[in-house]
């Protein structure tokens, strides 16, 4: 009796202990991560009815230009030179004149933009403008491009820091 | 019927605005220096510490032995003080608001005073000199014509252009803070621009207006800011490069050969000159404020007193030997407010008692100095009555260039300063 009561406890405890692990095994581990998806954040058209301050054009700018964050120091120092000439569209054509012109720049060589026009002018319309082109103006500016072997980059590049739209969001 | 129709009828300008001005001009360009900060009479016109303001003011009257150590030695400026030439009002007053130095500039610059502490993140309410000037005269004229030169930011930029309805950006001045933009940052950020050939022009704008034309953008917010043709601008990027090109090869850090004697008024006056040299503007606004220093340094109020003074003498001196702008410009000279009667309780290291402004009434006591060629300006006239007021400049500027009659009535509330004008 003990010696079954013994075994039957064994064979018992035995049983539960696999079931156990048999429900244990088969359970799918929940696994929970706290993340957020890459979202491209994109306008997908130009409704864009918000002028950029002056810290926020100074600083796209030259995120724009060099590809890095511009210093805070550096960016104070280009508000005070923005703000001590009245018109303001010709401070910044200055400012982006000078930027263009550094030895640091970091914009598309003519070859890359020429290896691939279509990736070019999508790339530039998403950096510059944050929005994708749509077809009209990724024809138009491809064909300016493969029409003209002078027209380069930073003629571009240029051309849309300076337009109206680069300076809303 | 029909002929007597049309020539009655008024006609609009390609500005969009009716009717030409009319009025005759006195003089072709107007100079109005705002010697700012807070001057009393008591140290200015009335010469109590002696003359403080040799090129400004005639008459000797040695400096006050117990201020004399703390004033720098500045040369003489040849030729005869500017009094002489001119008429000066004794008793002008800066009559209502606030003594504070923005409602100050504002009154004077807007000729209707602040009747209350102002949104210094705000243009001012009432048209500018600039705007009247700019959107009242016949034919327009640009902004390369009109100037304002400020020695500090702040609110100050903010003066060359109102909020006022059918007014504001588009007829505002070019402003300029010099000392912030010709320094060693503009140097960094704007010296060495990219320059475009003309064949690259025309690309840029082929492809800029194609990028325009697919962005409408809100004309309101676009109009925020005073706006040059391209022609204008190329000129006005020109003119700043070359500043900071002289400025790198050191021909403004002692300009006027004073060493370091060059406060910033005299620094802010000095590229006012440049202005005048390179544009020959039709009116220019430039101020100074370098004597606010009297709030905790009296002894040093009076030597910067005396270096605005200096400062001025070399304005009138470059006016007269710059073509077009020589025997044909009027100078205007006036504080915006004075200081107070009484002193505070800082003393300076000379011993002297330092003074506020807070509106008592003789912080509203100045003077006024009309300054011009013969047959224009009336010579040698001192008005020791008690008139002329701040709000009276705006008026006398829009009378000598010839759009005063223009203006609608009842937006300009002074009187055209009559006294000092043949």
């Amino acid at each position: 009796m003990q010696v079954w009561n013994n075994t039957s406890l064994k064979i018992s405890f035995s049983l539960t202990l696999g079931i156990l692990l048999i429900i244990t095994a088969c359970k799918k581990e929940t696994v929970y991560v706290y993340e957020v998806d890459t979202v491209t954040s994109r306008q997908d058209d130009v409704n864009k009815g918000i002028p950029k301050s002056t810290v926020e054009f100074v600083s796209i700018a030259y995120a724009d230009v060099f590809g890095n964050t511009i210093s805070q120091n550096n960016l104070s120092r280009l508000t005070l030179l923005y703000l001590a000439f009245g018109d303001k569209r010709l401070i910044e054509d200055l400012l982006i004149k000078n930027m263009l012109n550094a030895p640091d720049v970091e914009i598309t060589s003519n070859s890359e933009m020429r290896s691939n026009v279509s990736g070019f002018v999508s790339a530039i319309y998403s950096r510059l403008f944050n929005r994708d082109p749509n077809e009209l103006e990724a024809f138009t500016l491809e064909k300016a491009i493969n029409d003209d072997p002078e027209l380069t980059p930073e003629l571009i590049y240029y051309s849309m820091m300076t337009s109206d739209e680069y300076r809303y969001y | 019927m029909a002929a007597a129709a049309t020539i009655a009828a008024p006609y609009i300008l390609p500005s969009g605005r009716l009717f030409a001005a009319t009025g005759n001009r006195v003089a072709n360009h107007v100079v109005f220096c705002l010697f700012a900060g807070g001057i009393r009479n008591i140290e200015s016109v009335q010469k109590q510490r002696g003359n403080l303001m040799p090129s400004i003011l005639s008459g000797g009257g040695s400096v006050d032995p117990m201020i004399a150590a703390g004033m720098d030695a500045l040369p003489t400026i040849p030729g005869s003080s500017l009094q002489s030439q001119g008429t000066l009002y004794n008793q002008f007053r800066y009559a209502q608001g606030p003594t504070g130095h923005f409602n100050g500039h504002s009154t004077a610059i807007t000729g209707a005073y602040t009747l209350q502490d102002l949104n210094i993140k705000e243009p001012p309410k009432m048209p500018t000199v600039f705007e009247y000037y700019r959107k009242h005269s016949d034919p327009n004229q640009s902004a390369l014509n009109a100037w304002w030169v400020s020695n500090t930011l702040g609110p100050y930029p903010s003066l060359n252009y109102s909020t006022y309805p059918g007014y504001g950006a588009a007829y505002g001045a070019n402003y300029m803070q010099p000392i912030t933009l010709i320094s060693e940052d503009g140097l960094s950020a704007l010296s060495n621009p990219r320059i475009f050939s003309s064949a690259e022009g025309e690309k840029i704008n082929k492809l800029r207006n194609f990028f325009n034309d697919s962005f409408s953008i809100d004309s309101q917010v676009d109009n925020a800011t005073v706006r040059n043709p391209m022609n204008d601008s190329d000129l006005l990027q020109s003119f700043i490069r070359q500043q900071l090109i002289n400025a790198q090869a050191g021909q403004a850090t002692n300009p006027w050969g004073v060493g370091a004697s060059m406060n910033g008024d005299m620094y802010n006056v000095y590229y006012a000159e440049q202005i005048i040299q390179e544009f020959s503007p039709e009116l220019l606004v430039v101020n100074m404020q370098g004597v606010d220093i009297c709030h905790s340094n009296f002894t040093e109020y009076c030597n910067n007193l005396r270096k605005a003074d200096y400062a001025v003498g070399k304005l009138w001196q470059t006016i007269q030997s710059t073509p077009g702008m020589a025997n044909d410009t009027i100078l205007i000279v006036a504080p915006e407010h004075g200081r107070n009667l009484e002193p505070n309780t800082i003393l300076d290291s000379f011993g002297q008692p330092a003074i506020d402004h807070t509106s008592d009434n003789t912080s509203r006591e100045i003077f006024c100095m009309v300054v011009g060629p013969a047959g224009k300006v009336n010579q040698g006239l001192v008005v020791n009555d008690i008139t002329g007021e701040s709000i009276d400049i705006v008026p006398t500027i829009g009378h000598i260039l010839g759009f005063r009659d223009s203006i609608p009535g009842g937006m300009l509330s002074g009187r055209v300063l009559t006294e000092s004008l043949v």
